[in-house]
């Protein structure tokens, strides 16, 4: 392997857990807020 | 009332254009990453550890780009005080701070093996350091206050003033004496890189750039679902049945 080449690796992989991480990360946020909106529109629906 | 209510919901998790977007954006890092890591040569100095060039340049970049749309954002917020410029200006905030920080994580990879340090306080490092610490303050004074307007206000403010420093980042290579490189794509007298070098940087740049978009497009979302849901919760109808 060529000399510093751990540095290229850690870079690329860095790059690659910040984008999808934040990215799976607004996911599960959005799929929380719809469930939370979601849940109180059923209860004024069934109210 | 629910049909209404479901409606509305419906349309604000509406993914026109989303999923295309997303998609986009594979192709277009994986173009990216292959230019980069596979087309180009190594430098001839640095060797291989070069290649961290083509994600920290275009992080930086779309740092500076997320910062300017900030501040555009709460102009905009401060002079017609819709709401949706302030959603525009926190969700780009939020990207900015993301790229400012892999920009600074990815710059500490590179310059250890050429600097021979994890960090220093260059001219350059110190206020990008300034840089995150300010719009991670703007993240901060947004959950200060519950208040809709006196939160938008208050991060306008931050968003513009803050912005001063983008351009203190971008010229301190040229204004003080840096161990960090100077400016070597807009420069006088044309880009100093070799042009494999160049395209591959250009398209990091064209990359992340259409991230950026696909991210604003879900942050904008998870925005709007936030609000609704917050907005529900407060409504005084549910109120009433608790």
């Amino acid at each position: 392997m060529a000399a510093n080449a751990g540095y290229v690796i850690a870079g690329y992989l860095v790059t690659a857990l910040a984008l999808g991480g934040y990215t799976l990360r607004l996911f599960a946020r959005a799929r929380t807020a719809k469930r939370r909106a979601r849940t109180i529109a059923d209860r004024r629906r069934d109210g | 009332m629910a049909a209404t209510a479901e409606r509305a919901l419906g349309k604000a998790t509406s993914r026109s254009g989303e999923h295309l977007l997303g998609i986009a954006t594979l192709v277009a890092l994986g173009v990216s990453a292959v230019l980069s890591l596979v087309v180009t040569p190594p430098d001839a100095v640095q060797g291989e550890v070069q290649r961290i060039m083509y994600v920290h340049v275009p992080a930086a970049w779309l740092a500076y780009l997320s910062f300017f749309v900030v501040f555009i954002a709460s102009i905009g917020y401060l002079k017609t005080k819709k709401t949706r410029w302030d959603r525009v200006a926190a969700a780009s905030a939020e990207i900015g701070v993301l790229f400012t920080s892999l920009a600074i994580v990815l710059g500490m990879l590179w310059g250890k093996p050429v600097w021979g340090t994890w960090w220093t306080w260059d001219p350059r490092l110190t206020t990008t350091a300034v840089l995150l610490l300010i719009y991670v303050a703007y993240l901060a004074i947004r959950r200060i206050t519950d208040n809709p307007s006196r939160r938008a206000r208050w991060a306008a403010v931050v968003g513009i003033v803050g912005f001063i420093d983008v351009p203190i980042v971008h010229l301190s290579v040229v204004w003080w004496r840096s161990l960090h490189q100077g400016p070597t794509v807009f420069r006088l007298g044309g880009p100093e890189i070799e042009g494999t070098m160049l395209l591959a940087l250009l398209a990091g740049v064209a990359a992340f750039t259409i991230t950026y978009a696909y991210l604003m497009t879900l942050r904008l979302r998870v925005g709007r679902l936030e609000e609704r849901a917050a907005r529900e919760a407060l409504s005084p109808l549910v109120g009433a049945e608790r």
